[in-house]
């Protein structure tokens, strides 16, 4: 596991030189970046347990890189807690609509320090800056408290991570950095912007995506339980019984 | 050794989920009680999403019933006709539940409708065969002989029927009252129901501790196969993966539990399982009065 990852990433910066041997001339380097990834996606097999990409890339010396992965966007409910007659129920709800799913920054230096605020928001860079639209909301509920919550409950479960990554510079023009998606991430298409930085400004943009799904038996048990769903609560029913009755006979035969 | 599980979108320890089965169904075996009462809050408490810990429950609570049924069965303690007046109850109750289940979750309340539910019951029916069983043993180390039978306002329902097996002559009215009532509950609470219909059976139906069990087992198979179906259908939140290795660990667990239940008395039985149920009670009642270490949750939507 430990050397395959070594190998990834030893293929990969491979790869990145020769890119490096391929720089275009000076003139068209003028906020010059490109990157690739180690795997375009992530596979969730029976062994799943986190996946971890290499993010490499060439860029102009002299400036920075910031990057910033998203998972798919979905409805998310927050609900809060009050205390009532000494019980803790569920309150206020603020709805979420398109809150992702899943999502990181890594960059070359902290972004606060490169970028205005302005651009950090346009560009949704950092977990605090991320662009929440809401869908709906209990009245007179305050909205700042739940974006907390939602970042926070993303965070413990390792879906958001709301300390910006480090990306590594090689030599003068090359980057790389590890992205890693825990157990628990969504299926989708993720989406990978790079941005080049150079005296306050996002002088260059590039995406890339990163889709993540189910492979072999993991992908055929879960469209099968969503395209037969009848057939396979039934066919539950029957692994149920057999192993039921197997595990009796198995014992009333040895005892 | 961890496992992806393509339903629930996690991936567990393979071991950590044997052996919770085994456990459970150990427990399963020994008190005749599906187990659905400790398995669905310790699948949510590993992390399992809480709509596929009931579904999946459910589907392996359906093989070691089945697996524990018939340990029973050869020593004759299943009264089938008992158990067919309790399903016929159980199907309306359950439906009635689902039906409840689907309000309250629009309410946006169904979380705390189940714990109180569970705070509830297992407080009312674990103090109660905790004080019964304790007067019990108190009672034959003393050597007074056991008091007659009373006859409470029950008795005088109509459609009376005689339970061979079961020793008793009542109304049909009361097994399928009883049957409606756990099958409301196990749809709302996400459990076979074994921890109601067992002491109901004892203390409402007055039917011996021997055949309770191995009844209450037969009854539950039917229950929550239905509720099975019902989650794949409407919730896509059965994990067949996840349910394979609870009931791997979970039929194996229910043999010896239900030897180990053959040797211990049934007084002794009552006060573990009083025990117990008291035990969840607590810790539950815990989870609703003590300040949550965070205010703020994200509601997980219930399947797709």
């Amino acid at each position: 596991m430990k050397i395959n990852k070594h190998l990834s990433g030893f293929v990969a910066l491979s790869a990145a030189f020769a890119l490096l041997t391929i720089t275009p001339s000076p003139k068209a380097a003028e906020g010059y970046i490109d990157i690739d990834l180690s795997k375009p996606e992530v596979e969730l097999t029976a062994s799943f347990d986190g996946a971890e990409l290499l993010l490499f890339g060439i860029h102009n010396p002299g400036t920075d890189v910031i990057i910033v992965v998203r998972g798919p966007g979905i409805s998310t409910p927050v609900r809060k807690k009050d205390r009532v007659a000494g019980i803790w129920v569920n309150s206020d709800e603020v709805v979420f609509k398109n809150a992702p799913t899943f999502y990181a920054t890594a960059s070359t230096a902290p972004p606060a320090e490169i970028l205005p605020q302005k651009i950090l928001n346009q560009y949704e860079i950092g977990v605090k800056n991320i662009n929440l639209d809401i869908e709906s909301k209990s009245a007179g509920a305050e909205t700042k408290p739940f974006v907390d919550g939602l970042i926070r409950n993303m965070n413990r479960s390792g879906l958001y991570s709301s300390e910006v990554l480090e990306i590594n510079k090689v030599g003068r023009q090359l980057f790389r950095t590890n992205l890693w998606f825990p157990s628990n991430v969504s299926v989708g298409d993720y989406t990978v912007d790079t941005h080049l930085v150079k005296d306050g400004n996002i002088i260059n943009s590039k995406k890339t995506h990163i889709v993540v799904h189910k492979v072999g038996i993991e992908a055929d048990i879960y469209n099968f339980a969503h395209d037969y769903s009848l057939f396979y609560g039934l066919l539950a029913i029957v692994i149920a019984v057999i192993s039921g009755w197997s595990a009796n006979a198995v014992f009333r035969r040895g005892g | 050794m961890q496992i992806y599980l393509p339903i629930a979108e996690v991936s567990v320890n393979i071991f950590l989920i044997l052996g919770m089965g085994g456990g459970v169904g150990f427990l399963s075996g020994l008190f005749g009680v599906g187990g659905g009462f400790l398995m669905t809050p310790l699948l949510i408490f590993i992390g399992i999403p809480p709509a596929v810990a009931v579904g999946t429950e459910a589907n392996q609570i359906v093989a070691s019933s089945i697996s524990g049924v018939l340990a029973h069965w050869k020593r004759g303690n299943v009264d089938i006709k008992m158990g067919v007046a309790l399903l016929i109850g159980g199907v309306i109750g359950s439906s009635l539940g689902v039906w409840l289940f689907t309000l309250l979750r629009e309410l946006g309340q169904i979380d705390l409708v189940i714990k109180l539910s569970y705070v509830v019951f297992l407080g009312i029916i674990g103090s109660l065969m905790f004080a019964e069983s304790l007067r019990a043993l108190l009672r034959s180390k003393n050597k007074t002989p056991p008091k007659r039978k009373q006859h409470y306002w029950i008795h005088g329902l109509p459609f009376k029927m005689r339970f061979k097996r079961s020793k008793v002559y009542i109304s049909v009215l009361l097994p399928v009252g009883v049957g409606l009532l756990v099958g409301v509950l196990s749809a709302i609470m996400g459990v076979g129901g074994g921890f109601v219909m067992v002491p109901a059976m004892i203390y409402l139906l007055g039917m011996p501790t021997s055949v309770v069990v191995g009844t209450s087992l037969f009854q539950i198979i039917f229950v929550t196969a239905n509720v099975t179906v019902l989650q794949s259908v409407n919730n896509y939140a059965v994990d067949v993966v996840l349910a394979t290795l609870l009931l791997l660990g979970a039929v194996i667990g229910a043999q010896f539990g239900a030897r180990a239940g053959a040797k211990l008395g049934g007084e002794q039985l009552r006060i573990l399982l009083a025990l117990m149920v008291i035990g969840v009670c607590v810790k539950i009642g815990l989870d609703l009065t003590l300040e949550p270490s965070d205010l703020y949750a994200i509601v997980k939507a219930g399947g797709h």
